[in-house]
């Protein structure tokens, strides 16, 4: 890759390091309760999918890189989501413990 | 041709040099990247491992032989245990026949083994021993590293001073932790709940932290080490359904090491941090949660069982399609089980936790995924059974072995679902129900897997024979004992004893006392192989290259095998375990022709 | 002569590792590995971020206020630092690649100079939150004695939501070293437009004598707590692996400096560059998760 497109990936990457900090100030809960948060995770999702594919070469890796990277906030996902099942459940809706 | 080239090409009557003999100075024994070298050393210290934590079952079947807790003063006990664990370091089985026999002198009747105190130590010690440093290392770390290179007909494993580091990584935390266990132990059961390991123990929970934590690198390490060979380096021809199926369970194996051991990592360093700062993250009355350090540490405690079993299973499949001389049934069905207990074993960990507090919900998720892993564990089993139906099976000691994991591992395998049920397990928890489910799948699953293993390709690591009498004498030992152990638990729990108790009601105790009966039973059977499997390194018949007439790469070669493991790299053109007369590895025919020519 | 087997006779590229058949298995190999070696620290990285997510979704109010109190410009800048010493990381690998060995010795300075930079705040940050009282362990904060005859001694009677955001701030008296927190402005606010979830209605509030709920400084506090135990353990984790990141690039300056690596053998190179990706990556959620939660509040709410 040419020095030009890492320079391009890293203006990105500044873009959405100013975006994320401005979108920080706006108040989005109104729209819904955790749409600030949504907003922060969205644009730093976008930040590491562009330093994993282009700074980290993962675009032009083998399928196995690939896997592993996708499976990797697979298990995150698990374990975040099995746990915040159990905490979400508790005292709440239907099922009270 | 001259001495040197006869030793280096190991062709005509001189002998060969192999990984045994090829360098014989420490150094070249504590600096080696051989991964066999390795995985001897890693016998070495695991056994030693194994020694110590049965000790302290030892200790534990003694007390429990009488209601009361009692036993000598826990002051007593630690100074004779300690003297008697420096010189067991030392001279492992002497020591440990030392020890024994003080403990066996000073048990009288009316028992006064050890206090609750001190009981709370020994189990603790015992889980921590086995689980973490023998359990988890025996199968990947000895005989994972010794066959994985030479079964997909690789020089090495891809990084082999990784592996050096895994072994030094291993020898420190294990060091660690014997050190804290000698200078007091600790005494919060192996899974260190908090806010009693956080808050209220006394005992050395940080540095026998700090022992898990660094060993938990150890099996990182090689778990990372086994998926990068399988990936790069297998010899052409090799493809992914032509691996032996003790390469599928460690491929397994090693994405659960990668993926679940970072987590127990990171729960031990917040316990630490929590136990000097007093911060409250697991503390309720200022706004933490308890059940937060059970989740993370249970997220990788519950893989670890995969860990500790997959294995296991793969040895298994090995001993069981060998002593059939059959192809083993369902090959694909076998294979993509074992990545699917990997990944499905994350996804149930709150099996733990069911009256822990977690949320009713979140039980049920629970309880039905656990239902779900059982059924590729099942698919095995069902496997295993067909390959040996119409099979010709011969009762070799690590047949016995792979026989007697079958019928355990399946009562085990049962027991476990009714604790996954939720009606039953609220009854059942804690109870000596649950001790004996887990004993029958780790006990009688993987170290009868790990013996048969061991036994299996002893030929292979030494080039000796062990006495096959004495073999078989020693496993059914193992499986009587066992059996003597640990069913009458089975009942114990259900009529309602608990666990982690010194002391009990009396009706419990006539069950108690066949159980410590079955103990000794089982620690003789689980002490004899030491004893002449050492006999064979001596006096041992010499192993041919393939005592067995299997056709697996690691047969190919001279056993033992020479450091680069093959004269000549291999080109694989045959399928997985093809038995029979027109791969040439037909056993009748060779013993016919052995007949014959004798 | 015999005819065996010989290495002599064949070729090796320099730095082929014996158990490799040729370069591309040895990359190969290499590159998985330090792969899953990355997986293997995301699971380590998301056991915190496991806390994180239970501790926040119960006290978002409380993680709110911990966050205001972070100063975002030095977050900000440190993840602006290292998003540039990711660009000349990457830079240094396009150079490796090439076999320009000077712009490769200095873009591995500037990349260590950057990471430098990043510790550097970072202490700043943690000498602030020291001399604030705002580390959460107890006897580790700047103690600070209690005088005589006090200024602090109306604030003592003063709720804790009454606070004055644009009054100079004052050094609290702090004798122990512990954790101070007075603040819950935000907790109020919370608590009057009704937006406080039923856990932290929980844990916050108490029954003053008119039986009605207001808001307790002490469970309050020990709710930022926890959000400062967070932010410190996750930063902090960050920063070793940085300061074991200034480490491999020290390594691999000395080797780049002597002409190691080339188009042929650069995986080294590449290998240091994904590892210091990590660490930028972990910086890029933990900006946004730990300085940000609450400036909404502030400015827009």
């Amino acid at each position: 890759m040419s020095i030009v497109k890492y320079l391009l990936v890293f203006g990105l990457l500044v873009f959405g390091t100013i975006a994320t900090y401005v979108a920080a100030t706006v108040d989005m809960d109104r729209f819904f309760v955790g749409a600030n948060t949504l907003v922060a995770l969205f644009i730093a999702f976008t930040k590491m999918t562009f330093v994993m594919l282009f700074f980290m070469h993962v675009y032009w890796s083998k399928r196995l890189i690939w896997l592993a990277a996708v499976a990797s906030f697979f298990w995150l996902a698990i374990m975040f989501a099995y746990t915040m099942q159990d905490y979400l459940t508790r005292g709440s809706g239907v099922f009270s413990s | 041709m001259n001495a040197q080239e006869a030793i280096s090409t190991g062709y005509g009557g001189a002998a060969k040099l192999n990984y045994l003999t090829n360098g014989t100075t420490l150094k070249s024994w504590l600096l080696t990247k051989d991964h066999k070298r390795i995985a001897i050393m890693y016998l070495v210290t695991v056994s030693a491992f194994f020694l110590m934590g049965g000790l302290y079952a030892a200790t534990i079947r003694l007390e429990l032989l009488t209601p009361a807790s009692d036993l000598v003063e826990s002051g007593t006990y630690n100074k004779v245990f300690t003297q008697h664990g420096i010189l067991m370091i030392f001279f492992f089985l002497m020591g440990g026949l030392y020890a024994a026999t003080i403990r066996l002198e000073l048990l009288t009747p009316a028992s006064d083994l050890v206090e609750s105190g001190t009981y709370n130590k020994v189990f603790t010690q015992h889980g921590i021993l086995m689980i973490f440093f023998f359990l988890i290392p025996s199968i990947p770390a000895i005989l994972g590293n010794f066959l994985i290179p030479i079964m997909i007909g690789a020089k090495d494993l891809a990084l082999p001073r990784v592996n050096l580091i895994s072994l030094y990584i291993y020898w420190l935390g294990g060091g660690l932790t014997l050190f804290a266990l000698m200078q007091g132990g600790v005494d919060t059961g192996w899974t260190f709940y908090a806010p009693y390991s956080t808050t209220f123990s006394n005992s050395f929970v940080m540095l026998v932290g700090l022992g898990i934590f660094i060993n938990g690198f150890s099996s990182i390490l090689t778990g990372l080490n086994f998926i990068v060979t399988i990936h790069t380096m297998r010899a052409p021809g090799m493809t992914w359904f032509r691996l032996p199926l003790f390469v599928w369970a460690h491929y397994a194996v090693s994405l659960v090491m990668v993926l679940g051991t970072p987590v127990v990592a990171i729960t031990i360093l917040l316990l630490a941090i929590e136990r000097v700062g007093h911060v409250g993250i697991f503390d309720p009355t200022i706004g933490g949660d308890p059940i937060l350090f059970q989740h993370l540490f249970w997220f990788y405690s519950h893989p670890a069982v995969y860990i500790m079993i997959l294995p296991g299973m793969g040895v298994i499949s090995e001993l069981i399609s060998n002593f059939s001389r059959k192809k083993i049934f369902g090959y694909e069905f076998i294979a993509f089980s074992s990545i699917a207990i990997a990944v499905f074993g994350f996804l149930v960990w709150g099996h733990h936790m069911f009256v822990s507090g977690q949320s009713i919900y979140a039980g049920m998720v629970f309880s039905f995924l656990t239902m779900v892993v059982a059924v590729p564990s099942a698919i095995k089993m069902f496997n295993w059974t067909a390959t040996m139906y119409k099979g010709s099976i011969s009762y070799d000691t690590p047949m016995l072995y792979a026989i007697g994991f079958m019928g355990l591992f399946l009562i085990g395998g049962l027991t476990g679902l009714f604790l996954g049920a939720i009606g039953l397990t609220v009854h059942l928890t804690d109870t000596y129900f649950v001790v004996a489910h887990f004993h029958y799948v780790m006990v009688g699953g993987q170290v009868i897997a790990y013996l048969g293993g061991i036994h299996y390709w002893w030929p292979k690591m030494t080039g000796k024979m062990y006495s096959e009498f004495w073999g078989k004498i020693s496993a059914m030992l193992v499986f009587v004992g066992f059996n003597l152990t640990f069913f009458p638990q089975f009942i114990l729990g259900y009529q309602g004893m608990p666990r982690r108790y010194a002391s009990y009601p009396e009706e419990f105790q006539v069950l108690n006392i066949f159980s410590t009966a079955g103990a000794s039973v089982l620690g003789i059977g689980l002490l004899m192989p030491a004893v002449y499997l050492m006999h064979s390194l001596f006096f041992g018949k010499a192993a041919g290259d393939n005592p067995y007439m299997h056709p697996g790469l690691e047969w190919r070669t001279s056993s033992p095998p020479p450091t680069e493991n093959f004269e000549v790299m291999p080109v694989v053109t045959w399928e997985a375990y093809e038995f029979g007369e027109e791969s040439g590895m037909d056993l009748e025919a060779a013993k016919q022709r052995e007949a014959v020519t004798a | 002569m015999s005819s065996h087997y010989s290495d002599k006779f064949v070729y090796h590229e320099p730095g082929l590792q014996h158990q490799f058949d040729d370069m591309g298995q040895q990359e190969e190999s290499v590159s998985i590995g330090m792969w899953f070696f990355l997986v293997q620290e995301i699971m380590f990285f998301g056991g915190l971020f496991t806390a994180y997510l239970v501790f926040r979704s119960k006290y978002p109010m409380a993680f709110a206020a911990g966050s205001n109190h972070l100063d975002a410009f030095w977050g900000g800048l440190n993840t602006l630092v290292l998003i540039v010493s990711s660009l000349t990381m990457a830079l240094t690998v396009y150079y490796a690649q090439k076999g320009n060995r000077n712009m490769q010795v200095i873009l591995i300075v500037l990349t260590m100079i950057f990471g430098a930079t990043f510790l550097g705040v970072k202490a700043i940050e943690y000498t602030d939150k020291y001399n604030h009282g705002l580390i959460p362990v107890a006897g580790l904060n700047k103690k600070v004695k209690a005088e005589a005859g006090a200024e602090h001694g109306g604030a003592a009677e003063k709720p804790c939501w009454e606070v004055d955001h644009n009054a100079p701030p004052v050094e609290h008296p702090n004798p122990h070293g512990e954790f101070i927190w007075t603040d819950c402005s935000l907790a109020k606010m919370a608590l009057d437009e009704n937006i406080l979830t039923a856990s932290e209605k929980n844990q916050y509030l108490v029954r003053d004598e008119n039986n009605k709920p207001v808001i307790d400084t002490n469970k309050f506090r020990d709710k930022v707590r926890i959000f400062f135990f967070l932010y410190f353990v996750m930063t902090g984790l960050h920063a070793l692996h940085m300061i074991v990141g200034l480490g491999l690039m020290t390594w691999l300056l000395w080797s780049a400096f002597k002409y190691k690596y080339n188009g042929d053998y650069y995986m080294p190179v590449e290998m240091s560059g994904l590892y210091w990706h990590f660490v930028d990556i972990v910086w890029i959620f933990l900006f946004p998760l730990l300085y940000l939660l609450g400036r909404h509040f502030i400015h827009g709410g």
